[in-house]
């Protein structure tokens, strides 16, 4: 078949999800930049006001400041924790410990249950006065155990520590046992033969081994960490007490849809995009001397 | 009797028996109730030349999906819009006025309305809703609880010193029980907030708070420190996963009138409600409805008109009463919930009459931007995170960001 007719039946078959892209994705993307400088509330049209949005929400009007630490300070908190968590199990499953397949299954299954259960799961376990975890910590001397949710110099560490039942996590976790296979064997027997420790071998084979999947991984769980953590956070705390656990995506949510200011949710929509790509660039910098790629 | 047939036929067409059935589009957020109380099919059966396409949107969507029907002309003929959607829809012009029908009725009157309703056309300037309904505010009470303490029941003579008072009283730290439970539901805050004094939103149209909100709000922190209170726990998008006045562990609670239908299957003890209690004379009470509305771009305003008298007929209210768990907005009706007799309560009816005789709209005529983050600041001062004059003072600057500078009423102690 000539080349070009290839081409042109390849491109036939992706219309249909090039369309979609375009006209549910691309195009509102690109809806938002223009709309950003309108004030709008969905009924009537769009009224330009120039940087208006922007000027309300630079000048620390609106909380916008504090909103913005709380989504970083939750991003990276939560990617260490997810990190962490997945690399670990993923470790365990692959030394082969008795147990481990039944341990990782059990800690994948929450990344499959519905966010929207398991935050009402999660305020019963996590509650003050009557939560699960309170009671076990009084029982084991602990006899004024933090507020999880309610306390705001707590809530924001919580909701990070949650990140281990989202269903990027239980991801990771797959994509690091795939990694960790990948590792020659050949490395580990010489190492232990030269009377590394475990903790030795780890730093300094295993871990950059895996480096680029673990560059991938903490890219890709700080992009989910910022944009899907309004389906972890507003069903359980609604950005609350007060805006101690306010993120972007949670303000961008009600600014939209509780408080029709259409004109400033996508002025911190754009925000969010900046801080996306700047996080992912800052990652990638970060990342240059320390990724090992096989040549 | 060819010619005679097709003459007959000419003749009932001409009735319409064989006309094309007018469609008339209604959206709302609750699900049509169950035969005999679905009032739409009682419509269509006695107005069989009507047909009604309803669309069910989901409560939690209902104004976002409203708009977006608004912003795509896609809006159903007969609307029911919340309290401050009618504001933003009539102001935008996608509602009519509904002076002329109503001017027209056989039987209804602006004045057989709560009088809620004739506030709001005042402050619009003319009628573009009618309200479907009603839902309050009551304060429930565990009666088991109150006769173990020989403490009297509340009553409409209630002050707050007297709530006050009892929730000392029946507060029990050894056996876990509150004199009342944490403020779940965000219009209690405010109801409370009218009821120490301000305005909420003043003759000008102006968002309102001030000294009552202060005043209420360290009253609350205080009972709240002594343990009266409970402490607010997280709350799920509005709802908490632990109701401790079901569980039988507070005595009292302020909520929606709507809970009566969870509540009805307590068996565990028995229950009542009252009016909320006054300060200083003064009780301020929110009413939550729907306005019918017609959609200003509607092909069948007449037969939408139809519709929303059917609906607001005596029938119609009793149907729509029964099979929705609320109260009539009609005064001449005032059917108070009937059938809602649970197991152990509620029996004091009486109450509802006193609340909407207070009845206003208030914080709901405003965006929700500027309520809601106001409660997450009051559940933060109940916590200790902040202080009275300081969530005061950020909930009036945060309504100055979202409505304007000038209408938000100035209160002297906040910059």
């Amino acid at each position: 078949m000539p080349r070009r007719r290839a081409n042109l039946i390849a491109y036939l078959f992706l219309l249909p999800w090039i369309i979609g892209l375009v006209a549910f994705v691309g195009g509102p993307i690109i809806a938002i930049l223009p709309l950003s400088f309108t004030s709008w509330n969905l009924l009537g049209s769009p009224r330009w006001i120039g940087l208006r949005n922007y000027v309300e929400m630079f000048s620390g009007r609106g909380d916008f400041w504090p909103i913005v630490f709380n989504t970083l300070k939750y991003a990276i908190a939560g990617v260490f924790v997810s990190v962490t968590w997945s690399l670990f199990i993923a470790l365990l499953l692959n030394r082969r410990v008795p147990g481990a397949g039944l341990a990782a299954s059990l800690c994948f299954a929450p990344a499959v249950v519905p966010y929207i259960a398991m935050a009402f799961a999660l305020q019963l376990l996590l509650r003050a006065d009557l939560g699960v975890i309170n009671y076990w910590l009084k029982c084991v001397g602990i006899q004024h155990p933090p507020d999880w949710l309610m306390d705001p110099d707590v809530v924001l560490w919580t909701l990070a520590a949650v990140t281990i039942y989202t269903y990027y996590t239980g991801q990771m976790m797959l994509i690091f046992d795939a990694a960790l296979k990948q590792v020659p064997k050949e490395l580990y027997e010489v190492a232990s033969l030269d009377g590394a420790s475990s903790l030795t071998i780890f730093r300094h084979i295993t871990l950059p081994m895996i480096s680029p999947i673990l560059l991938f991984n903490v890219v890709i769980g700080f992009l989910n960490t910022l944009n899907m953590s309004f389906t972890i956070i507003y069903p359980l705390t609604a950005g609350g007490p007060g805006k101690a656990s306010t993120v972007l995506s949670v303000d961008i949510y009600n600014n939209a849809f509780k408080g029709f200011r259409i004109g400033y949710a996508c002025a911190e929509a754009v925000i969010l995009f900046v801080l996306c790509a700047l996080s992912t660039l800052f990652i990638f910098w970060l990342s240059k001397r320390r990724v090992y790629y096989e040549a | 009797m060819k010619r005679l047939v097709i003459l007959a036929a000419c003749v009932l067409a001409s009735f319409g028996v064989f006309g094309e059935q007018i469609v008339i589009k209604y959206a709302h957020w609750n699900a049509l109730p169950e035969d005999p109380f679905n009032y739409v099919k009682a419509f269509e059966t006695l107005y069989p030349q009507y047909k009604i396409d309803f669309t069910l949107i989901a409560e939690a969507e209902y104004p976002a999906t409203l708009r977006q029907m608004a912003a795509t002309d896609t809006l159903p003929d007969v609307l029911c819009l919340w309290e401050h959607d009618i504001v933003e829809f009539a102001k935008a012009g996608y509602v009519i006025p509904l002076d002329k029908y109503l001017s027209q009725s056989k039987f209804l009157n602006i004045d057989d309305f709560i009088p809620a309703t004739k506030e709001l056309m005042e402050m619009q300037g003319g009628l573009y809703g009618l309200p479907w309904c009603y839902a309050t505010h009551v304060l429930y009470y565990n009666k088991d609880l109150f006769d173990k303490k020989g403490i009297p029941y509340p009553n409409e003579n209630w002050t707050w010193d007297d709530f006050v008072k009892a929730a000392r009283a029946l507060t029990d730290p050894a056996a876990g029980i509150y004199g009342c439970d944490a403020i779940v539901f965000h219009g209690i805050w405010w109801d409370l907030i009218g009821t120490f004094g301000d305005p909420i939103i003043d003759e000008q149209g102006r968002f309102a708070i001030g000294g009552g909100a202060e005043k209420l709000l360290t009253e609350l922190y205080q009972l709240t420190q002594e343990g009266v209170i409970a402490k607010p726990a997280t709350l799920a998008m509005g709802a908490a996963a632990v109701d401790l006045f079901a569980a039988g562990k507070a005595a009292m609670k302020f909520d929606g009138s709507w809970m009566t239908t969870q509540y009805k299957d307590i068996t565990a003890f028995a229950w009542d409600i009252a009016p909320t209690p006054t300060v200083d004379g003064r009780r301020y009470v929110h009413l939550h409805t729907g306005f019918f509305a017609i959609n200003a771009k509607s092909k069948v305003k007449d037969a939408a008109w139809k519709f929303i008298e059917f609906c607001l007929s005596h029938f119609g209210q009793t149907l729509i009463v029964r099979g929705e768990t609320i109260f009539s907005s009609r005064a001449s009706l005032a059917s108070h919930g009937e059938g809602i007799y649970g197991i152990k309560g509620p029996t004091n009816w009486a109450a509802v009459p006193v609340q909407v005789e207070n009845g206003h709209w208030g914080y709901l005529l405003f965006p929700s931007t500027v309520w809601m983050d106001a409660v997450n600041d009051f559940y933060a001062v109940m916590l200790g995170n902040l202080s009275p004059a300081t969530a005061v003072c950020r909930a009036i600057d945060r309504a100055k960001d979202i409505l304007g500078a000038d209408k938000v009423a100035p209160y002297a102690p906040c910059p």
